[in-house]
């Protein structure tokens, strides 16, 4: 059986991750934004997953169950904290909703 | 599990059981009091639970927990300052339209997760605790639906710490790849056998620092912070500024100190890199602040780069250092908001500093707690805030970190520019402005808290006994 090098698959990780960041910068719908953040921490879950081969133990995969729960929970209120968005901008782009900042008027 | 590993859980199942018990009881009969003294009385068990721990410890239970004096001096002040901040809140929360009985289920899981950061001592643990604080503060934060600010803060939070969430777990998983294991003591094992750390380990641990980082608002990842502060209510940023940074402040610590990433050069100079520019940026960008929230918010950011001097020390003086630094920070911190949580009303918050013009005139003694908090804040002996930075330079010095120590003299003197605004604004001549009556248990908690900050500046002795018995020499 072909063995991948495990650089590889953690560069592999690492390039999902990257991924996922540049999405949250470059885009400025929310759920675009909470979709790249899922990429960002699915990824991280790859790490755990590869690590947990390389070491031959159970406890990467274990992490990443717990990873994919509490993605789940974040969603969950990151959707529903968005819908409020919604209710008061009216819009789903993250540049409308920027009341608060600093105020350097003397 | 043995009856000891019970018997050490049981602060955790007594916060775990509360916010279940408060769910099925509003879900029959809603009311506000009961709720609120259900609460403070979980908190209280909680706190007791502690006395019938001390006997059984130093305990762990493999591979996840340790239950030690450090965890429970930590747990200890966990549960107080949740307790205050509870009892600062009765008002506040009671004027809200709306529901009002769920704060204090997110306010009891926030606190669990604060909890089990103090006892972690693996990657799993570290991870679900951090996650259980923040999820808990998203909804905290942005509690007052109806508010555009709430929202936006809530907004902003739940998007910066899930990417930093993501950045720890990265770091995490690359650590684990490194050195086969997610215990802390497993690691350093595996960091003293392999030698220098490779370029994996290092982005690993570069990796966690930024999501360490964004929790303790440090510079650069400190943005978050004055946003934050503003839109939430006024007990929700005393919650996030204290509660929250010091139970990560008490896993930094652990995990620092365990993995001795103060002998590494490349982490001796971020992390030197972080408190310096953290001090300076604080502060510097604190002095034009017209918003009181904003204004502590980056306090907040300088006090933690003062912090994290203690770090780099090495030394159990150190931890002891911090301790008392986090405590008086704390005491602190939570009688500032207070005042601004007792002085706001349902329509607006006080949170902008001409409400405060004239505040002596009108409201006394109000205003003498707060004048004390911020000279507390600014280090002015005969306050708690003046040992508690003196202990820390001391440590500093002791170590050799005479760049960072000098820094941070520095930075409070810029510091000390923008509380005494504030407190010549409160002693001007009386303004226009109209303030709410302020309640008797929110007068009483005041005052408690103030003295406790003048006796721990006058004779602050018995504290560091108390720590010492704790941490040990």
């Amino acid at each position: 059986m072909l063995t991948i090098p495990i650089e590889t698959q953690i560069l592999f990780a690492g390039i999902l991750f990257f991924l996922g960041l540049i999405g949250l910068l470059v885009r400025r719908n929310m759920i675009f934004m909470l979709m790249s953040i899922e990429i960002m921490l699915n990824s991280a879950g790859l790490v755990f997953i590869i690590a947990g081969n390389h070491w031959k133990q159970p406890d990467g995969q274990v992490m990443f169950i717990f990873i994919l729960t509490v993605a789940a929970v974040e969603v969950a209120i990151g959707l529903a904290l968005i819908l409020q968005v919604y209710h008061h901008y009216k819009t789903l782009d993250a540049d409308a909703v920027n009341k608060l900042r600093d105020q350097n008027s003397k | 599990m043995t009856e000891t590993d019970f018997l050490c859980l049981t602060p955790f199942l007594i916060l775990a059981l509360a916010p279940i018990v408060i769910m099925l009881v509003i879900s029959i009969f809603r009311n506000y009091e009961i709720v609120f003294g259900f609460s403070l009385l979980s908190l209280i068990l909680a706190f007791a639970a502690l006395f019938f721990i001390a006997p059984a410890i130093p305990h762990s239970i493999q591979p996840l927990f340790i239950i030690d004096m450090y965890s429970l001096f930590f747990l200890g002040i966990i549960f107080i300052s949740a307790f205050i901040v509870a009892l600062l809140s009765y008002n506040y929360i009671k004027r809200l339209e709306g529901v009002r009985e769920e704060y204090y289920i997110i306010l009891f899981t926030s606190t669990l997760g604060a909890a089990l950061l103090a006892v972690a001592n693996h990657f799993v643990l570290f991870f679900l605790g951090i996650e259980t604080l923040s999820i808990s503060l998203y909804i905290l934060i942005a509690f007052q639906r109806t508010k555009d600010n709430s929202i936006e803060a809530g907004i902003k939070y739940l998007i910066l710490a899930s990417v930093s969430t993501a950045f720890l777990l990265f770091g995490m998983g690359l650590i684990y790849t490194a050195f086969g294991s997610m215990m802390f003591s497993e690691i350093a094992t595996a960091i003293s056998l392999q030698g220098p750390l490779t370029s994996l380990a290092i982005t690993g641990f570069g990796m966690m620092l930024v999501g360490i980082g964004f929790k303790l608002a440090l510079v650069p990842f400190h943005a978050w912070t004055p946003d934050v502060y503003q839109g939430a209510p006024a007990p929700v940023s005393a919650y996030i500024a204290t509660v929250s940074k010091g139970a990560v402040m008490a896993v930094l610590i652990r995990f620092f100190f365990n993995i001795k990433g103060f002998d590494d050069h490349y982490l001796f100079i971020i992390i030197s890199a972080i408190a310096i520019l953290s001090m300076f940026i604080g502060n510097i960008l604190a002095i034009r602040q017209q918003n009181i929230k904003r204004l502590l918010a980056y306090s907040s950011i300088a006090n933690m780069g003062y912090l994290i001097i203690i770090l780099l020390t090495g030394t159990n003086k150190g931890i002891q250092a911090s301790l008392f630094y986090l405590i008086s920070y704390f005491i602190t911190t939570i009688s500032a908001f207070g005042v601004i949580t007792l002085l706001s009303n349902a329509k607006n918050e006080a949170e902008m500093i001409s409400d405060y013009k004239g505040l002596f005139w009108k409201r006394p003694f109000v205003a003498i707690v707060f004048t004390l908090a911020l000279l507390s804040l600014a280090g002015i002996p005969i306050t708690a805030g003046f040992i508690g930075k003196f202990y820390v330079i001391f440590e500093g010095m002791k170590a050799g970190l005479m760049l960072l120590v000098f820094a941070m003299i520095i930075s409070s003197v810029i510091g000390l520019y923008y509380y005494l605004r504030v407190i010549t604004t409160m002693f001007s001549p009386a303004g226009e402005t109209t303030l709410p009556q302020i309640t008797f248990m929110g007068k009483f908690t005041l005052a408690a808290i103030t003295i406790s900050i003048l006796i721990l500046g006058i004779y602050p002795g018995w504290l560091i006994d108390i720590i010492t018995r704790f941490v040990g020499l």
